[in-house]
């Protein structure tokens, strides 16, 4: 099947319209030696066909009948079904960017309160609308940075940062002439250092020492953080971030696979001006009425071009709707319970699972939704005990680091007790 | 007065639920001194409240769903619905993207599948599908090809960009570390080949360019064009946000190009929500595919593996796999189409901007009278002694229900709007946009006030902007 | 006072001269929202993007007509950038450069030169 909507009888009319007998006379243009044939069968799929083919790839698919302790960047939460009615909705589906402000009002105001919300979980000054994941805002966070310490040539990577922002990190700095250094030792050459919070493995770091140092020493203080750690714990202000990011998939977004997921940024005030991606601000009309509309646009490509802050165009709107959605539909006293009750049963798994023999906790620091698990003996094992009984127990970090019989357990609001204490039932079946 | 989520709150007003305590979990407390000190302002709002108000601001915005949409550059066809069932689907989105290969096949298949038939319809050998969106991908093409040059222990800084080209290539151009050299157009608004040969050298990294270019016009020089870039051991990057009109009638990997990006959110029909998520695939042939990002797809024996490591990778360049759930729609947009429909797509595309291009210029100004593609410019400034702009029209259509073409783009072309159809309207939408467009003609001749000082039937009239600039206020 | 071919004036004072940019340059760009001024101590060579003027659609290099030192930027600039619209030539200066080499000037255009080719 198609979407197109002329059939024949309006295509001879517009044929005709432009004095021509078949539509490849208006593609002249290209060399004859490169145009391919006209098919001259229809083999596409009807849409009955197209939905039983989905289905059947979805079906090859057993993960989701597992009980999914999976974190790494990535949780599983409840996510209202409030978020996809809303997000369905034709004119934010089918919407492109908000150039024409006035025939936009909905999705730029949409823009702005999403700002807010970032705003107010990392108690900095301004956001913007979003970027397109947790990696690549660390990335972005990584080059405003060095944009606002242009002398200086050193930036601090740890490496209990997310290996994978870590690699993204480097990425994007390739071409920049700079040493990308692990241990939190500040100089005059230090522009800035990321640190994650919770860090890769579930532990809160002493996020506001390192911050100090780093102050002292002039460098910008980047924190990443899984934004529902806001709810409980410091904000990204109170800790003395001058620049927050992360990716705000927990609220609004299932797993889908790694994407589309949502990055977020926000900072202080006076480095708004190097902050990347778009940016609403309210304002008025003509006649005094309260609008909004894209602002500080002289940051972005489309009119900075080569000296633009970044090359980002398309976000990820739609799903900082979702994101949106998510975080006010628990709102200001729900949030800190979502967050307290994720504590609570990660706190609850971990502190059962030790007393097993042979299991240890890793790492000693608090944590909040996520935590490391050292066993006795072979991982391959575990996971295949666990998986005969239906559950991903955690992640084998020896892919990442060299630990051996590490695994990284995260658990969230969707783990009932019964879950949680199955999962230590199998655990206890394992070691015996 | 339209109010924020962030006013309306009302005491302890709340839409969640959680599941009850249980007296086991009760026991673990946070430590005192991680404890969030500042407030969370956040909105105190009921599910009943948060329904409307989103409700009520849908209606102060417009879609592909409900007008007309003839944003030149961006290809606003049909969002299927069908592409939406598809990915809401619990067997993908309950997968983790860290899950054990065995158990998301399915996922894996369509990640094979998608590149695979993208590759056929580009003429490249190979690609990723990690890119979140264009601009990343273009990205990722600039990294592949300092990948390339590197490795040959060739130092190359710079890349050559049209006048005309889209903010993002020279803004990606910068991000990978090159210097942006401009090459002008010529008057049939093509590449003038002459500024071209002489910029480029064996400095030149890249060539980035895309054909159809940002007129709509394609340039039939394009052999030459290839032979001049690659005849200095440059690369030539394709733009791909105008491959429309070119679906299954020519494959830029055998125009020339060594790699591209594809707009699935343009080309694919992946809905645009409002500015994304969008994704941007890179395509490439044989001398870039060692160097492609991981992780990979492989096919082995039946079973789909990811490859995690390889040393002549560029390496990572998203968290996790991309923009899944935007390629799962594109996939089953391509199969749903197959051959036959995508040069459907091409052909009617095509035949739709040429159409309305034909019937414009009775009564506006065309500047480039050959037959175009999928898009095409319309000069406005034979309007500015009656002090209307560009701008101006665009805002009347709005007032009429058809959102305004994308305008001030190109740069090179003053007055500037730049239409682009698609495939997906039919001819009885594309006559009454033209009877828009003749009654606007007809205001600005006797009543040039109404559409100086449009739109009059939005929500709201013009914004100040300047305002906003000044004294920006970016959060309640 | 003379003038440079991308719309800046400069008003020599024996070893240090003023900049900023020409009635021509504010109307092209629209209504000034921010002003990017040098760090007070860079020193720029002539030709080298020095400042930069945003308006809601643009972005606009200035570039130092001489070379020389910075010594000071117009402190009214970051409250009030719409200086530079209702006074390009006088109040709404950007910054004061001690010049290396006070010959350049004599390359630049007069007011006539100037004129003329802002005229054609």
């Amino acid at each position: 099947m198609d979407f197109i909507s002329n059939q024949n009888p309006q295509i001879q009319e517009m044929l005709q319209a432009l004095g021509i007998s078949d539509v490849t006379e208006l593609f002249q243009a290209i060399p004859a030696h490169l145009r391919l044939p006209r098919p001259s069968e229809e083999d596409g799929l009807s849409e009955s066909e197209g939905m039983r083919l989905m289905e059947k790839l979805a079906a090859k698919n057993s993960y989701p009948q597992f009980d999914n302790y999976l974190g790494a960047g990535a949780y599983e939460h409840h996510v209202s079904p409030l978020v996809g009615a809303i997000c369905s909705k034709s004119e934010f589906l089918t919407a492109y960017t908000p150039y024409q402000a006035e025939a936009s009002q909905g999705l730029l105001q949409i823009t702005f309160e999403f700002q807010s919300a970032i705003c107010a979980l990392t108690g900095l000054d301004v956001a913007n609308a979003s970027l397109y994941d947790g990696a690549s805002a660390c990335a972005e966070a990584m080059l405003m940075a060095l944009r606002c310490r242009n002398e200086r040539t050193k930036v601090i990577v740890p490496d209990s940062l997310h290996p994978h922002y870590r690699a993204v990190i480097e990425q994007y700095l390739t071409s920049h002439k700079i040493k990308v250094e692990k241990n939190f030792h500040f100089d005059e050459n230090s522009a800035a250092v990321i640190v994650q919070y919770p860090n890769f493995f579930g532990r809160i770091e002493d996020v506001k020492s390192v911050f100090a140092q780093a102050k002292a020493a002039g460098a910008l203080c980047i924190l990443v953080a899984n934004p529902l750690v806001y709810g409980l714990f410091s904000s990204a202000a109170d800790l003395g971030a001058d620049i927050a990011v992360g990716d705000g998939q927990p609220f609004g977004l299932p797993l889908q696979y790694g994407g589309p997921y949502v990055g977020y940024m926000a900072c202080k005030q006076e480095l708004v001006r190097q902050m990347p991606g778009r940016i609403v601000g309210e304002t008025v009309d003509t006649e005094g009425k309260r609008g909004f509309v894209l602002t500080l646009q002289a940051r972005e490509q489309h009119i900075r071009r080569e000296k633009a802050t970044s090359n980002i165009c398309t976000n990820q709107a739609l799903a900082a709707l979702a994101c949106l959605i998510g975080i006010t539909w628990y709102g200001k006293q729900g949030l800190p319970k979502l967050a307290l009750t994720n504590y609570q049963r990660a706190h609850y798994l971990c502190d059962n699972l030790k007393k097993i023999k042979g299991l240890k906790e890793g790492g000693n620091e608090p944590f909040f939704n996520e935590f490391v698990m050292i066993w006795d003996r072979p991982l391959d094992k575990v996971l295949k005990h666990f998986r005969a009984h239906g559950i991903e127990p955690g992640l084998d970090l020896s892919r990442f680091y060299p630990l051996k019989n590490h695994l990284l357990v995260a658990v969230t609001e969707a783990k009932t007790k019964e879950q949680l204490d199955r999962y230590i039932r199998v655990a206890q079946e394992c070691q015996a | 007065m339209t109010k924020t989520l962030f006013e309306k709150n009302q005491g302890d007003q709340h839409a969640y639920s959680l599941p009850k305590e249980d007296k086991a979990f009760s026991s673990f407390t946070p430590p005192q001194n991680l404890l969030r000190q500042t407030p969370l302002h956040l909105p105190e709002v009921s599910e009943i409240d948060l329904m409307r108000h989103f409700s009520n601001l849908a209606k102060r915005n417009v879609g592909i769903d409900t007008q007309f949409y003839p944003l030149g550059s961006c290809t606003m066809k049909y969002n299927p619905r069908v592409n939406e069932w598809a990915a809401s689907l619990l067997g993908f989105t309950r997968t983790h993207p860290l899950a054990p290969e065995s158990a998301v096949q399915g996922n894996l298949q369509i990640l094979f599948e998608l590149l695979q038939m993208l590759c056929e319809i580009s003429g490249m050998t190979a690609g990723t599908l990690l890119p979140n969106a264009g601009a990343q991908g273009e990205f990722v093409g600039l990294r592949l090809i300092s990948a390339y040059h590197q490795k040959r222990g060739d130092l190359r800084d710079e890349v050559l960009i049209p006048d005309n080209a889209h903010g993002t290539n020279p803004a990606t151009a910068a991000m990978t570390g090159y210097k942006v050299l401009t090459i002008r157009s010529n008057s049939e608004g093509d590449i003038d080949l002459d500024h071209l040969r002489s910029l480029c050298s064996a400095k030149t990294a890249a060539l980035m360019l895309t054909n159809p270019n940002t007129l709509g016009i394609f340039s039939p020089n394009i052999i030459e064009i290839a032979k001049i870039v690659h005849d200095h051991g440059g690369l030539l990057y394709y733009d791909g946000a105008n491959l429309n009109p070119l679906l299954n009638i020519v494959r830029p990997g055998e125009m020339g190009f060594d790699v591209m990006h594809i707009n699935l959110h343009k080309t694919f029909s992946t809905p645009h929500g409002g500015g994304g998520p969008g994704a941007g695939p890179v395509l490439c042939n044989a001398k870039l595919e060692k160097f492609l990002p991981l992780p990979k797809v492989e096919l082995k024996e039946g079973v789909y593996n990811l490859v995690w490591d390889d040393p002549a990778s560029i390496g990572r360049v998203a968290s996790f796999h991309g923009n899944f759930g935007i390629l799962l729609r594109a996939y089953l947009y391509i199969k749903l189409h197959g051959h036959f429909g995508l040069r459907r797509i091409g052909e009617v595309s095509v035949l739709n901007a040429n159409y309305l291009k034909q019937r414009l210029s009775a009564f506006l100004k065309v500047p480039y009278r050959q037959p175009c593609m999928h898009e095409f410019v319309v000069q406005a400034d034979q309007f500015l002694d009656k002090g209307i702009k560009a701008l101006d029209i665009a805002k009347r259509l709005l007032d009429y229900g058809v959102y305004a073409p994308t305008i001030y783009f190109p740069l090179i072309v003053k007055e500037c709007m730049l239409i682009e159809p698609t495939e997906s309207e039919s001819k009885q939408t594309l006559d009454e946009f033209i009877e828009i467009l003749k009654a606007i003609v007809h205001e600005i001749e006797t009543n040039p006030e109404l559409v100086r000082n449009a739109p009059h039937t939005m929500p709201v009239t013009r914004l100040d902007e300047t305002l906003a600039a000044k004294k920006p206020k970016l959060k309640q | 006072m003379k003038y440079t071919d991308s719309h800046e004036w400069i008003e020599q004072s024996e070893h240090v001269a003023t900049v900023g940019v020409t009635e021509f340059a504010q109307k092209e760009l629209g209504d000034i929202v921010y002003v990017e001024l040098p760090k007070v101590g860079k020193t720029l060579r002539a030709g080298e993007a020095a400042a930069v003027l945003e308006s809601t659609k643009a972005a606009a290099d200035v570039y130092a007509p001489a070379s020389g030192t910075i010594l000071e930027v117009n402190p009214a600039l970051a409250q009030t950038p719409e200086l530079v619209n209702q006074s390009p030539e006088a109040q709404g200066w950007l910054f004061k450069i001690k010049l290396s080499n006070p010959l350049e000037l004599d390359k630049l255009l007069d007011l006539n030169a100037y004129r003329n080719k802002v005229t054609h």
